[in-house]
């Protein structure tokens, strides 16, 4: 196996008691694909993605719901990285997510801008699934 | 998981925050907030050293308190940011926002000036 390529796939119960248990493999991946620091901070940017995205499926895609299941998709195949979050309940549109304003330090609405501000691309796909798909690209580094 | 202590240090009351601070975690910091607000503990630090995760939700709850007391006068400093919560605060830029020290005898230090 190319030792540039890993791929993690985990199914949970949409429970936030999960979250950190999946970001944890998600950092350990990157920390043997990537080994050093660069590894490391690499880690905390796609879990910093992945817990954002983790929570709005608990708490916005299955809110009102009996606990539904999401699936955690890592595909390593350097320079790429690939994380796609899948869920079965109520999808939202991206579009209608306002930028927040930092400068006021609010203290909602920074899920959607965390994932961007640490993943290259972020893609939504509502459906059944819903699939959000987001990709982060190494440039000689461990990305911004 | 999160464990939290609060201690008084000469004055300044030290916030320790242990684990992960996230949408789980959250309310229950909400509560020690609402508490060192309403006791008018104008000189906080909240000790991040140990804190191994923090979302948005936890960004949230520790704004929170940052703008509760500034209202009354009162001031945040943040003592050894480190790790995956030090890469949340750079990208929301709430580095500029916030006095950040090495360890909470800094902040102590700092608060005495």
């Amino acid at each position: 196996m190319d030792p540039g390529n890993a791929r993690l796939v985990v199914s949970v119960p949409a429970r936030m008691e999960y979250r950190d248990h999946v970001g944890a493999l998600i950092m350990q991946v990157c920390r043997v694909q990537l080994p050093g620091e660069e590894g490391v901070i690499l880690g905390h940017h796609l879990a910093s993605a992945f817990n954002e995205a983790f929570n709005n499926a608990v708490l916005h895609a299955y809110a009102g719901t009996s606990v539904g299941t999401v699936e955690i998709e890592l595909s390593v195949d350097l320079p790429r990285l690939e994380l796609r979050i899948s869920d079965h309940g109520h999808s939202f549109d991206p579009r209608a997510v306002a930028e927040p304003d930092l400068a006021g330090f609010p203290e909602t609405g920074l899920g959607f801008y965390i994932m961007k501000s640490f993943m290259n691309e972020v893609e939504y796909r509502a459906g059944s699934p819903n699939v959000l798909t987001m990709v982060k690209y190494l440039e000689g580094g461990a990305g911004q | 998981m999160l464990e939290h202590a609060l201690t008084n240090r000469n004055g300044v009351t030290v916030l320790l925050l242990k684990g992960s601070l996230n949408a789980l975690t959250a309310p229950d910091v909400r509560a020690v907030i609402d508490t060192l607000v309403n006791e008018r503990r104008l000189q906080v630090t909240i000790d991040l050293s140990a804190l191994e995760m923090i979302d948005s939700s936890g960004v949230g709850a520790i704004v929170s308190l940052f703008k509760r007391l500034r209202t009354i006068g009162g001031e945040v400093k943040i003592a050894g940011l480190r790790g995956q919560p030090k890469e949340i605060f750079r990208i929301l830029r709430l580095e500029q926002a916030f006095d950040l020290v090495g360890t909470v005898e800094e902040a102590e230090a700092r608060f005495a000036r």
